[in-house]
């Protein structure tokens, strides 16, 4: 249910406000100031935010040298999605949604993809780029179990919950029941 | 209709077990043919089935969740490594023992057809001997995460319980567990994990490097933040942090491997940070890559034994930003003298770790594959292994 999270209880909020867009926009020219200064307005007052998929980026260092390469990057692979090393995954928790008849940016048939998700930044060891990805989670259906990955770069505690992964992000889905997770690329970090 | 080939069929059948149980007296009517000691025989009376209640509780208890699969929690006695009984808690939930052993509390979300359908939030409560339900406490939410140790938290007099919400708003549920109705809900964006201040209400780490401390009133709390005393993207504090209820403390850790020690009040004392590292003469750790160290980490990764200022640590070697790996070696932390006096090997990798509160504690442990085992924290031996015995979040009774 886009755009409210329904449920019992649960408070009403703009869920395309945090969504993949407004990651989308802050990736291709935003910059931190200015996004963060929309999310706040989207968001509830949170007393600070340095920690968006801004700091993710800005993590991520420009020298991509291996010495300033996290252990991931250095061993990460570009060739298959099914594996927890695919470059991609460098901050998911869960299941891979390509091992439960999905795929990297979709959802498996019958799950619902949430409209809102926790974010990391990976490097891409083809280009040596880093890029911002969105963990996006398949919601609705019984867990898919399969291809269990728990990668943590970056990665940090439940009081800045955007970069957490042991969130289940199935807010604004028709049930909050976890699937599987995707990682969709939003566009370049830097 | 019977046919008559079906009854001569019956007629047989009734024969042949004729003969059967003919056979059957016969035998029974020869006890020298089978000579049985009274007293090795197994019992051949006839039975009433019954249900058992829990034992007086031990502080050598471990209440021992499952693993993802697996969501019960399993309570073992420590002493025998035998299971006493088990706590239903599903995927979605977080358990609470009442500080004085009253009541066993689960916080817990589930939908009305599995899956789907209508949500529901609560918090079960348990009678400590029957394992009876005794209530549910509607809630207006709770954050869906499987468990964390500092997500629903009880007072230390056991009369309010406070449960973490994420809709993706931050707030914290404030519960009144005598008259088993929700109090308020006090937003506290920015923030989680949460520990009860006696007197207060309690507090919570939050995402500006601050703690948070939260004055419940009758009808509405204020909020106030103490100065921020660490850097929550680049080195950030455990959320399974320990807490001392006896000092009003909570003893944090950093990825890094920095300690400190919190005093909890109005307005919170901030201790001076160490390194875990240091203390057990190895460099301190640090954020660069390839810099291979000790570095803290797990699940629930630190446990406190108040009574002697011990604290365990779980630890692994490895790079930053492996703050989920599993530990491979305890580490034994006098907090008093800052420094490690022992640090113990393990077979095999551990994700929880949890200390038992008496004068002869034991350590439970568990890990991936839902192995559990106890030590015995004076001398370090494992004294039961426990296959299938849980793998997750710990939780031992609070002891007097």
């Amino acid at each position: 249910m886009s755009g409210s999270l329904g449920g019992k209880g649960m408070k009403r909020f703009d869920i395309d406000g945090l969504g993949e867009k407004l990651l989308r926009k802050f990736a291709g020219s935003s910059s931190r100031r200015s996004f963060l200064t929309k999310l706040g307005a989207t968001i509830v007052a949170a007393p600070a935010f340095p920690l968006l998929p801004v700091s993710r980026a800005s993590a991520a260092t420009k020298d991509r040298s291996p010495e300033a390469k996290t252990a991931f990057a250095r061993n990460a692979q570009t060739k298959d999605d099914t594996k927890c090393d695919y470059w991609r995954y460098c901050a998911i928790d869960g299941s891979l949604c390509s091992c439960c008849g999905g795929g990297m940016s979709s959802c498996p048939p019958g799950a619902e993809p949430s409209p809102v998700s926790w974010v990391g930044t990976c490097i891409n060891p083809d280009d040596g780029k880093a890029y911002l990805i969105a963990y996006r989670d398949c919601c609705g259906k019984s867990a898919c179990g399969q291809c269990g990955c728990d990668n943590t770069d970056r990665e940090t505690q439940l009081y800045m919950p955007q970069l957490n992964n042991n969130v289940i992000w199935c807010f604004g889905t028709k049930s909050m029941e976890y699937h599987c997770s995707t990682a969709v690329l939003v566009g370049k970090a830097s | 209709m019977i046919s008559a080939t079906t009854m001569a069929g019956i007629g047989r059948l009734a024969g042949a077990a004729a003969i059967s149980l003919l056979a059957l007296a016969a035998a029974q009517a020869q006890p020298a043919a089978a000579p049985a000691p009274a007293a090795t025989m197994a019992p051949v009376e006839p039975e009433e089935p019954f249900t058992h209640k829990l034992p007086e509780w031990s502080p050598h208890w471990g209440f021992v969740r499952g693993g993802w699969e697996n969501g019960g929690t399993r309570i073992w006695n420590g002493d025998t490594g035998k299971m006493v009984g088990l706590v239903s808690t599903g995927r979605w939930s977080d358990l609470a023992l009442d500080p004085k052993r009253r009541f066993i509390y689960v916080s817990e979300s589930i939908w009305t057809k599995v899956n789907r359908g209508t949500r529901q939030d609560m918090i079960s409560v348990y009678d400590p001997v029957n394992m009876a339900l005794v209530t549910e406490i509607p809630l207006p939410g709770r954050l869906i995460i499987g468990t964390m140790k500092n997500n629903f938290v009880i007072s230390d007099d056991g009369k309010t319980g406070f449960v973490y919400d994420f809709s993706p708003a931050s707030s914290v549920i404030v519960v009144d567990l005598e008259k088993r109705k929700v109090g308020q809900v006090v937003e506290l964006p920015g923030c989680a994990s949460l520990v009860p201040v006696t007197g207060i209400g309690f507090s919570a780490l939050c995402s500006d490097g601050t703690i948070a401390t939260v004055a419940v009133g009758p009808k509405t709390s204020t909020v106030s933040h103490s100065q921020p005393f660490f850097k929550a993207a680049e080195d950030g504090v455990f959320d399974f942090f320990t807490y001392d209820r006896t000092k009003g403390e909570i003893v944090t850790l950093t990825y890094t491997g920095l300690l400190r020690t919190v005093k909890l009040g109005a307005a919170p004392t901030i201790g001076d940070a160490w390194s875990i590292q240091a203390a057990a003469g190895v460099r301190p750790g640090d954020t660069r890559p390839l810099d291979i160290n000790w570095f803290p980490g797990g699940r629930a990764a630190t446990t406190l034994h108040r009574a002697t200022g011990m604290l365990y640590v779980l630890m692994h070697r490895g790079e930053y930003w492996t703050q989920k790996a599993d530990g491979e070696e305890i580490w034994v932390v006098n907090m008093a003298t800052r420094k490690v006096v022992k640090r113990v090997p393990l077979k095999k990798p551990i994700g929880n770790i949890e200390v038992t509160q008496d004068a002869k504690p034991l350590i439970f442990l568990s890990g991936d594959g839902g192995l559990v085992q106890v030590m015995d924290a004076a001398t370090y031996e494992i004294k039961h292994d426990i296959e299938r015995g849980g793998g997750g979040m710990i939780v031992v009774p609070d002891v007097d």
